[in-house]
């Protein structure tokens, strides 16, 4: 472009404002150009130890799916007795209340002023209701072939999966219609029962499973991070037992696909981290980091 | 390409007779150029009004300049506004926020009639939220035709959508001759999405008609009294309000708010005003037109933007030019805008916006802000259309100058500048683009397609019809002296 040579003195120093007529082309490029730029201001740092630590939480839930589905398929082949499979489930559930409280010593109880009656009742409201309606759950689903049936579980229990709230804040988690589905699975599954007692027992115990066993989770990696890798492990080896005795291939595959979440993806994660080139600058728009909706309340 | 030899862009002598010295080259050399943008009047907003004055401006200049949109409602085909400016309408499908899907292709045989009749030599494309904007750059490309691109938007990095139009601007302006920002800091946006030389791309700001925008101290009231002007939208900062408006009421009992703009955030302003029983402090005047934005201007002392991101921001320099006391967050572009003594500047939160406002308050009560008169003054001279017709007229200048990359080379640049996958897609695109348009120039070739009169430029049968026209010309004789 035509315009007069430019010249660097202090006197004719280039400035980033439009209301002035600079004796600069348009096109004109400072050296000053991009120096507001940053980059990966808020890339993270990651632990490799910390990040499989953090994995865990996925491990734990494949493997709460896994141990359902062996104990479904041990109660379908009518290997494992419900009266037996109740028994501990609510031998586990009772141990589990008392270290719910004693692990915050209470607090937790005191914050959200629930009463140990208002948990009485609930659980009783709904093991009456479970116990009343297992009949009609047997026959629910008599109309839809079993192919349908197992679809429609793997579906739901993939489904739960994926919503599940793994401590990430994304759209996509929603802990509700997790928790829905995982029940829609094992209602769908406990259908196929050869009784309505099986029936119930294993809604129960997805109750259980899907609801109770994830909160008593979140508690232990919250107050105890130790015990709760030992309880990780120890579930992991269960579950792989359990699955050991049905399918070897099945077994390996589980186990392969356990090492590969909480070994191999946190190696990736951090590898990838190192190319990760995120630009800032004063074009971004700018965030509202105050809560605004107390000048409402 | 054909057409081209057949005196497409003989108007005026060539520079190279005349002795190079860059005013003769400014004034003697016209161009046939044509504005293409989704967004234009009907609809109102920063990149019509951008587009409407500047193609008046360079009507002014000399220049042929016709407008390309999509039928808005009924008004479609051809129209003509002020000065024989002409408006095509094209019948295409609105798709989202008025903006028209994009094939790449089904606006093809419209647009190369278009450009064939009006004998175009410049595409000049307009906001890269327009789908038409990139399909006339795409499709100019493919027919050999100078390409200039004008960015009024900021973008992010760092979410799904901006990755993925971010690719397609780069894909759009790979080999678009020169690109237009607004402001400084758009064009480090721009440069660094599209991934472009800079030195292709130049800074053009937006400009404001200062007649339009002019003080008028006694039609302000007694107390102090704040104005917004804005669509009232997340982007613009709205929920930022809600929290100034309270404690700064609660503070002074003399100020009062006046807030003209709509917008799906309108209802916390309403329930804020609810709360703390403000009806009579705080008045919500709605949508505004464009014309009736001077008289709210003028009412108030203070003017607020709280706006998140802006490349430009028109409307803190219509209200310097309105006398008023700026206010305005630190976001894009702005702290360009306007020299120090004119703007508070403050971080986008509550707490540091009410420490501005509270600065100008108390500015205002001892007396010590500038007399409106003499604001309007200083910014009058920043910013008008005419000085932004003349130098985009320098990029028309240097555009018409350079060569448009033949196939071979577009297909080349294509692969290596936009990446493996995308590169070669578009480059897949382009070839079709080419062998649809080969196709169409086989059924209509380009000599029986009717010329155009045309309504401005040197042969313009609008100035030399009417004599409002030449009266007009008569001024431009001035402006060009100035």
């Amino acid at each position: 472009m035509c315009a007069q040579p430019v010249t660097d003195t202090p006197e004719t120093r280039w400035q980033k404002v439009l209301y002035e007529r600079q004796p600069f082309p348009d096109n004109y490029v400072d050296q000053r150009f991009l120096e507001e730029l940053r980059k990966n201001i808020h890339a993270r740092k990651y632990q490799y130890w910390a990040v499989v630590f953090e994995s865990s939480v996925v491990i734990q839930q494949l493997c709460s799916v896994c141990v359902f589905g062996v104990i479904w398929w041990y109660m379908d082949q009518g290997l494992l007795a419900p009266h037996w499979l109740f028994g501990t489930g609510l031998a586990l559930s009772l141990i589990g209340y008392v270290l719910f409280d004693l692990l915050d010593g209470g607090e937790g109880r005191r914050k959200s002023g629930r009463t140990r009656w208002a948990d009485l009742k609930s659980a009783l409201v709904f093991i009456t209701f479970t116990y009343g309606f297992s009949p009609v759950l047997k026959t629910l689903t008599e109309s839809v072939s079993t192919d349908t049936i197992y679809a429609m579980s793997v579906f739901m229990l993939l489904g739960h999966l994926i919503f599940f709230d793994y401590g990430a804040n994304a759209a996509i988690v929603s802990s509700a219609l997790s928790l829905n589905m995982a029940i829609f699975a094992s209602v769908c599954l406990a259908s196929r029962l050869p009784r309505s007692l099986h029936a119930f027992i294993m809604v129960t115990f997805a109750i259980q499973m899907f609801a109770l066993w994830p909160m008593l989770q979140k508690k232990l990696k919250a107050c105890t991070p130790r015990s709760y890798v030992g309880v990780t492990l120890l579930f992991a080896c269960s579950a792989l037992g359990g699955l050991l005795s049905i399918s070897v291939v099945g077994a390996t595959l589980f186990a392969l696909l356990l090492v590969s979440i909480s070994c191999l993806c946190p190696f990736y994660l951090i590898r990838l981290q190192l190319l990760k080139e995120n630009i800032h600058g004063p074009w971004d728009e700018a965030e509202i980091k105050e809560d605004l909706s107390r000048f409402l309340s | 390409m054909a057409y081209q030899g057949g005196g497409g862009h003989d108007h005026g002598p060539s520079p190279a007779l005349y002795p190079v010295s860059p005013e003769s080259l400014f004034t003697c050399r016209t161009h046939n150029i044509c504005m293409v943008s989704d967004f234009f009047y009907p609809n109102m907003g920063g990149v019509e009004s951008h587009i409407y004055q500047l193609s008046q401006c360079l009507i002014e200049r000399g220049h042929k300049v016709i407008i390309v949109t999509h039928a808005y409602g009924n008004r479609k085909g051809i129209r003509y506004l002020t000065k024989g400016l002409k408006v095509y309408y094209l019948p295409l499908k609105v798709m989202y926020n008025q903006s028209t899907a994009t094939t790449l292709f089904h606006s093809l045989p419209l647009l190369r009639y278009i450009f064939v009749r009006e004998r175009v030599t410049i595409i000049h494309s307009h906001s890269s939220f327009s789908a038409m904007a990139h399909d006339a750059l795409f499709h100019a490309k493919t027919m050999g035709l100078r390409t200039v691109f004008t960015d009024h938007s900021l973008f992010g990095f760092a979410d799904v959508s901006s990755v993925l139009t971010n690719k397609l601007l780069t894909v759009s302006l790979c080999d678009t001759n020169h690109i237009i920002c607004v402001s400084y800091t758009s064009k480090e946006n721009t440069v660094l999405r599209a991934a472009l030389n800079p030195e292709i791309v130049s800074v053009i700001p937006n400009a404001v008609d200062p007649t339009d925008f002019t003080p008028d101290p006694f039609r302000r009231h007694g107390s102090m009294t704040i104005v917004i002007v804005s669509r009232l939208v997340y982007r613009k900062g709205t929920d930022l309000l809600s929290g100034i408006i309270p404690k700064l009421c609660r503070k002074y009992q003399d100020l009062n708010f006046i807030i003209g703009g709509e917008g799906p955030k309108r209802i916390i302003l309403e329930e804020v005003r609810e709360r703390y029983q403000l009806h009579d402090r705080v008045r919500l005047l709605g949508a505004l037109e464009h014309k009736d934005v001077r008289n709210v201007l003028v009412q108030g002392h203070i003017f607020l933007n709280t706006s998140l991101t802006e490349a430009f921001c028109m409307a803190i320099v219509e209200a310097a030019s309105c006398g008023l006391q700026v206010v305005s967050t630190r976001v894009g572009g702005i702290p360009e805008v306007l020299p120090e003594n004119l703007i508070i500047l403050c971080e986008p939160s509550v707490k540091s916006l009410c420490e501005g406002l509270e600065k100008a308050i108390s500015q205002l009560k001892s007396g010590t802000l500038p007399a409106p008169e003499k604001i309007h003054n200083i910014v009058k001279t920043f910013y008008t259309w005419r000085n932004v017709a003349e130098r985009t007229e320098k990029v028309y200048n240097r555009v018409a100058g350079e060569t448009v990359l033949p196939m071979d080379k577009r297909l080349e640049r294509l692969m290596s500048h936009c990446g493996p996958v995308t590169g070669c897609i578009f480059a897949l695109l382009a070839v079709f683009n080419f062998l649809f348009l080969t196709f169409l120039r086989w059924m209509i070739p380009d000599s029986i397609i009717d010329v155009a009169v045309d309504a401005t430029g040197p042969k313009g049968a609008w100035t030399n019809q009417y004599p409002y026209g030449r009266k007009r010309g008569g001024d431009n004789e001035t402006s060009k002296t100035r």
